[in-house]
């Protein structure tokens, strides 16, 4: 031992090579031993939930710096940086993810995106709501700008989904989660969209409830379009049901005894309460004119278009609305189409019979008082009788052979008399016209059938 | 200290030959060796060192070359130590 004293105050020359080979070894070494260290430090945080990680090593230190969504996560992250082997210290740079108090997190949608915002508690559910967005939305940009923070109630996740689901059937409007209430403003998409979205938030986690729900359904719309071109009349939009929808069509084929009753309706909850109540007067005021437009959304009520003749344009004006039920809007926007030419009075009779050939003027059974549905009819009667201004006609009133002669003849004459009375009022001379009565002495068709007894009822107009 | 070796394993192997030839060579130099005095202040200075390494008080890579440094140095320690001991041994061997 007293030797090895003695050699080792000679050792000293070799220390010379051995700076060399230190200064070497160091030159050559560090950057790989940091990037040794900084891939055994990111290994070793693998299975770590962290936010914004950084890891920056400097010789064996190793600065970390992330955000931890809890105090242990933190703590044993930091652990596990400095349990990698080879590492000498840990500059610990962490920290907690912010708190949100309140905790919101919301999802926007315009036409072209949908943007989520607000927090989300763990970067696994943010990719998963990203995710859920994308399935849900096919085609639609989604915008993620949400950022991750602690505080978000128990069920944050299933509550942020299932909102998600309802974003598809908004076309715009925003769903908002504060804390565990949720808040919802913008148009659904469809009709029924709104219930349909009301209904499945009833299905929320426990815990969470609506605070306010501003869904606004979109327009209740109706449309029916006169095409005197086409001769057809195109209904298109919505109505509450079937009976509706049946009640409408049949009461279109009625009133529109000419036009091609075109039905493009279809059936959707979600119509302003007296729609039907509506829609029926407002398809009468339609009838009465030679081409025009009705619009119903929600409760307006929009007719356009050009009447026969002056006085129709005036009573449609006066009449359009009266009959609608209380809280409905109405306006009509009537103009006169131009005069036609006038005739002579054999064309003039040519033409009343080739109308009453495609409609007839009905009355209430068994009554002189002539039904709504005629209106149309009646407005293009009197047009034609604008037209030759001189002639005398004579209105003959028919019945079939139902019930006694007498009670026929008296209801015929009377029926004739009520055309007449109808005429006048739309600013005819009195004078031109005379009522006959037939009752059922001149059927033109078999009374042992209804149909032919629907023939037999009708009103003649004979030009004298 | 396992990971220094490991990672370093050439470097620690260069010093300790370099140890053991410089201890080989030692036994026989005639030359002076450094003074008392002065091999113990070198002590101390490494003494300091060593106790500056293992406090972890200089930060980032210059205390991973004193780390480096130490290692090495203790490598070549051993080696001169049996480098000086195998020549001292084979030279107190009766000749055959």
């Amino acid at each position: 031992m007293h030797g090895l004293f003695r050699w080792s105050s000679k050792w000293w020359p070799g220390t010379i090579p051995l700076v060399a080979f230190w200064a070497i070894a160091a030159w050559t070494n560090t950057a790989p031993v940091e990037s040794d260290l900084a891939a055994r430090s990111a290994a070793a945080l693998k299975d770590t939930v962290l936010d914004k990680r950084r890891i920056a090593v400097e010789g064996r230190d190793v600065s970390f710096a992330a955000d931890a969504f809890s105090e242990d996560g933190r703590r044993s992250a930091v652990a596990a940086v400095a349990a990698v082997p080879g590492v000498r210290l840990v500059n610990d740079e962490t920290r907690l993810v912010p708190e949100a108090r309140p905790f919101v997190w919301s999802a926007e949608r315009d036409v072209v995106r949908v943007t989520l915002g607000g927090s989300s508690p763990l970067p696994a559910s943010k990719n998963r709501l990203v995710e859920a967005a994308r399935a849900d939305l096919g085609g639609v940009e989604v915008v993620d700008q949400m950022s991750l923070a602690r505080g978000a109630p128990p069920r944050f996740d299933d509550a942020a989904l299932l909102v998600l689901d309802q974003i598809a059937k908004l076309k715009d409007g925003k769903i908002i989660i504060s804390d565990a209430t949720i808040s919802l403003a913008g148009m659904a998409r469809e009709l029924g969209g709104r219930e349909a979205i009301a209904a499945a938030l009833k299905n929320l986690p426990e815990g969470f409830s609506v605070a306010a729900n501003e869904i606004k359904a979109p327009p209740y719309v109706f449309q029916a379009y006169k095409d005197p071109v086409a001769v057809t009349l195109t209904l298109t939009g919505y109505v509450p049901d079937d009976r509706v929808h049946a009640a409408l069509v049949g009461a279109s084929v009625r009133k529109f005894f000419n036009e091609k009753v075109v039905d493009n309706l279809k059936a959707s909850i979600g119509a302003p309460s007296g729609f039907a109540a509506a829609v029926g007067p407002a398809l009468g005021a339609l009838s009465r004119l030679s081409t025009g437009t009705l619009v119903v959304s929600d409760r307006e009520v929009k007719l356009s278009g050009d009447a026969f003749y002056d006085a129709a344009a005036v009573a449609i004006r006066a009449g359009f609305g009266k009959d609608f039920p209380q809280g409905w809007q109405f306006k009509a926007d009537i103009s006169v189409r131009p005069a036609a030419a006038p005739v002579d009075d054999t064309v003039c009779q040519q033409l009343f019979s080739d109308l009453l050939a495609k409609g007839t003027i009905r009355f209430e059974s068994g009554r002189a008082a002539i039904d709504p549905d005629s209106t149309g009819l009646l407005d293009r009667l009197i047009e034609i009788a604008l037209r030759c201004p001189t002639a005398n006609i004579e209105i003959a009133g028919h019945t079939d052979g139902d019930g006694e002669d007498g009670f026929n003849q008296a209801l015929s004459e009377k029926r004739a008399q009520a055309v007449i009375d109808y005429l006048v009022k739309a600013g005819l001379p009195a004078s031109r016209f005379t009522a006959t009565g037939y009752g059922s002495t001149q059927p033109i068709a078999t009374n042992d059938t209804d149909e032919g007894k629907a023939q037999n009822r009708r009103i003649e107009f004979m030009v004298r | 200290m396992a990971y220094l070796v490991t990672f370093h394993w050439g470097w620690l192997l260069a010093s300790l030959l370099l140890g053991f030839a410089m201890g080989w060579i030692a036994v026989v130099q005639r030359g002076r060796g450094v003074s008392k005095p002065v091999s113990r202040w070198l002590s101390v200075l490494a003494a300091a060192l060593v106790a500056l390494a293992l406090t972890c008080v200089i930060p980032g890579r210059p205390g991973y070359w004193l780390d480096l440094g130490l290692v090495m140095f203790a490598s070549y320690l051993v080696g001169c130590a049996l480098g000086s001991w195998l020549r001292d041994w084979a030279l107190s061997r009766p000749a055959p």
